[in-house]
């Protein structure tokens, strides 16, 4: 029973195991399932245990009780344009002449974006209780297993909530893996952020000790204090905060490891322009140079994250003058400051806020920087990774 | 037993049916989302409309983990050891007259079913946590000392919070339900301010909401949350203003706290202001 439908949140990406299954059922014969609503709040609480599934859960849902393919963007949201459930509509449309052929000039792409999801929408309020949940022919998961017995509602409202109200909002869209950094999901890439750090108490009372002392001293109280290691981490990070491609990530990076700044022994922020010479900046309007001999000069363990979008003419990469300021008389190219870097700090990672799908699309630049670093997207996956890459090799070293 | 909210708490339909979900279950119910989302008043709100006594672990990093079941005041008893115990009444041979029991130890000792709350449950460490789901998912623990075994006579209603500062552990997840409690839509915001203020003219309230969504928007470090609003709320009141323009906000201070957040602000005030 519903065997399919967990099989499809695993390809939505859930990772369910045989335990949540079974806690389902268990929810099941307690009777906690009496309509659609209970039914898709419950098999939520019971199978998604990360906030960044939510929404994936939402679609899995919607796409096997509804039969329609949502789309794993938000409402206005303009990556719609280049999401598949959006191709495929678009096309139909065009050959059922709902939409004219040449519906990119002739509608706004806002115009194009209400009418994807006004026909979603609607189709989602066709299926309200549609041929899936009410069981003809054999498709319905509920069809002749004893799920009926157990009192679901088939017909008509449940109470006074209609399930397509609960069913309907996206709340968690935002909060899906795939979306790059922003606001919302911040907190949750500082978790995982905080995995770099070691720590423990400063101080504890060590009991043993205290014991062996007080019976030397002839049963004289003589407390012992146990000091515990610190955390000895220093973090640099390089951000590109030239160029308009990089605008919206910069703040935002800054904001999320601004946040981290004390838990660190050491944290330092410097900033460049596209690529990496001699120089570094220490202000974000790139007045205070930093050399970056006196920044390898930093302990070899030191994390170094670099956030940057790693695309730029070739020229600024490879070629010794490379550099698109004009007194920046630099003979030494780039790519060879950026290999100083890699082999003084093996700790090193790239962030790079072009999602990862697009990396294989021929940016020159992005390809060699790639060979030179690990490279993550700016993401919460790409950041976990990174921070899973850092820590794999603190066991290697 | 259903858990319904009380009228000082706006809950909405879907945590209604979750709460009342895991406490069937008899599952510990993991609540994360920003602060101001109402996490921790949940459990209190349930402690009292079903009339449970409540039991509240405030979670710190130096937590390590048995001393939310128990702990034993080794200070002390050495203390009784070598100067006696006086007219206390305490027996240095007893264990148990040594013993300070953490909330999981009374919760699980009590003799009717309450509610456990362990708040903010990310800010101890991922052994720590560990550790807290075996005893949860048991209910029990076992006293090393003596080598004894306390048993919850009733399971209690568990509920975990967490801000997520540090992510759960996998295992630790697996045995909670969990929820992710969104920040409030305008709608739902409305319905808790009529809860706190009844008689908001609708005008401020209007005016307000608007104003306050635009600011969380902005992107701050730390976006005004339910708590601020309400207090913004309660001073636009007194002073009898509504506010008009999101670039002029009387009391700013009331939604913004952090230095950085507030100089932002007034830079966006001030391009705004004279553009060309």
């Amino acid at each position: 029973m519903l065997t399919n439908f967990f099989y499809l949140l695993r390809e939505y990406g859930i990772p369910i195991t045989l335990h949540e299954v079974m806690d389902f059922h268990e929810g099941l014969d307690k009777g906690l399932v009496n309509d659609l609503d209970e039914l898709y709040v419950y098999a939520r609480l019971s199978m998604v245990k990360h906030v960044e599934h939510m929404d994936m859960f939402h679609r899995a849902f919607v796409y096997y009780f509804y039969g329609v393919d949502l789309p794993p963007v938000g409402e206005n949201d303009p990556e719609l344009f280049k999401t598949e459930q959006f191709q495929k509509w678009l096309q139909k449309a065009v050959r059922s002449g709902e939409v004219p052929k040449n519906a990119y000039w002739s509608m706004s792409a806002d115009e194009l974006m209400k009418k994807f999801w006004d026909t979603i929408k609607q189709q989602l309020k066709e299926h309200h209780g549609g041929n899936k949940w009410v069981g003809t022919g054999g498709t319905s998961p509920f069809g002749h297993s004893g799920f009926a017995e157990r009192g679901i509602r088939v017909f008509g409202e449940s109470g006074n909530r209609s399930a397509i109200k609960v069913i309907g909002d996206r709340n968690y869209v935002t909060y899906s893996a795939d979306h790059t950094l922003s606001g919302e999901n911040l907190r949750q890439a500082l978790e995982s952020m905080k995995h770099l750090k070691k720590s423990g108490p400063e101080t504890e009372l060590d009991l043993g000790e205290t014991i062996r002392k007080t019976a030397q001293n002839g049963g004289e109280i003589d407390l012992i204090f146990r000091r515990e290691l610190k955390d000895k981490i220093k973090v640099v990070l390089l951000i590109d905060n030239g160029g308009y491609s990089m605008t919206p990530y910069v703040d935002i990076t800054r904001l999320l490891f601004s946040k981290l700044h004390n838990r660190f022994k050491e944290f330092t922020t410097y900033y460049f322009h596209n690529t990496i010479y001699r120089s570094v900046y220490t202000d974000s309007a790139r007045f205070k140079p930093y050399p970056v001999d006196e920044l390898l000069k930093k302990p070899r363990n030191t994390r170094v994250l670099i956030v940057g979008d790693a695309s730029m003419a070739p020229e600024e990469l490879a070629y010794g003058y490379g550099s698109i300021y004009i007194n920046d008389n630099e003979v030494q190219p780039s790519i060879t400051w950026l290999k100083k870097i890699r082999d003084r700090f093996p700790y090193t990672v790239w962030l790079n806020p072009i999602h990862e799908s697009e990396w294989d699309l021929g940016v020159w630049t992005l390809d060699r920087i790639r060979e030179i670093f690990h490279m993550e997207e700016l993401t919460l996956r790409g950041i976990k990774q990174a921070v899973e890459f850092l820590n794999t090799r603190q066991e290697v070293l | 037993m259903e858990f319904t909210g009380s009228d000082k708490y706006y809950l909405n339909p879907e945590l209604r049916l979750i709460v009342n979900m895991a406490v069937k279950m008899e599952k510990p119910l993991l609540l994360t989302g920003e602060p101001g989302t109402g996490k921790t008043q949940l459990a209190f709100e349930i402690s009292r409309t079903l009339g449970m006594p409540i039991e509240v672990l405030r979670a710190k990093s130096t937590i390590k983990g048995e001393e939310v079941c128990y702990t034993q005041d080794t200070v002390l008893r050495l203390n009784d050891a070598r100067f006696g115990a006086g007219k206390t009444q305490r027996n240095v041979e007893e264990f148990y007259d040594y013993v300070i029991w953490g909330p999981i130890g009374r919760a699980f000792r009590s003799e009717e079913r309450v509610v456990l709350l362990l708040d903010e449950i990310d800010k101890t460490e991922s052994d720590v946590q560990d550790n807290l789901l075996d005893v949860l998912e048991e209910t029990e623990f076992t006293i090393r000392e003596v080598n004894e075994i306390i048993k919850a006579k009733i399971k209690p209603v568990i509920v975990i919070t967490s801000n997520a500062k540090r992510e759960l552990s996998d295992p630790f997840l697996r045995r909670c339900f969990c929820h992710h409690i969104p920040f409030p839509k305008p709608e739902e915001m409305e319905e808790i301010i009529k809860l706190h203020f009844p008689d908001v003219p609708q005008g401020l309230m209007d005016a307000a909401l608007k104003i306050f969504y635009e600011l969380r928007e902005r992107g701050y470090e730390k976006p005004p949350a339910t708590s601020e609003l309400l207090n913004w709320i309660e001073a636009l009141m007194i002073s009898g203003e509504t506010p008009q323009n999101p670039n002029d906000v009387p009391y700013l201070g009331t939604l913004l706290k952090r230095t950085a957040d507030i100089l932002s602000y007034r830079k966006v005030d001030k391009i705004s202001g004279k553009r060309w």
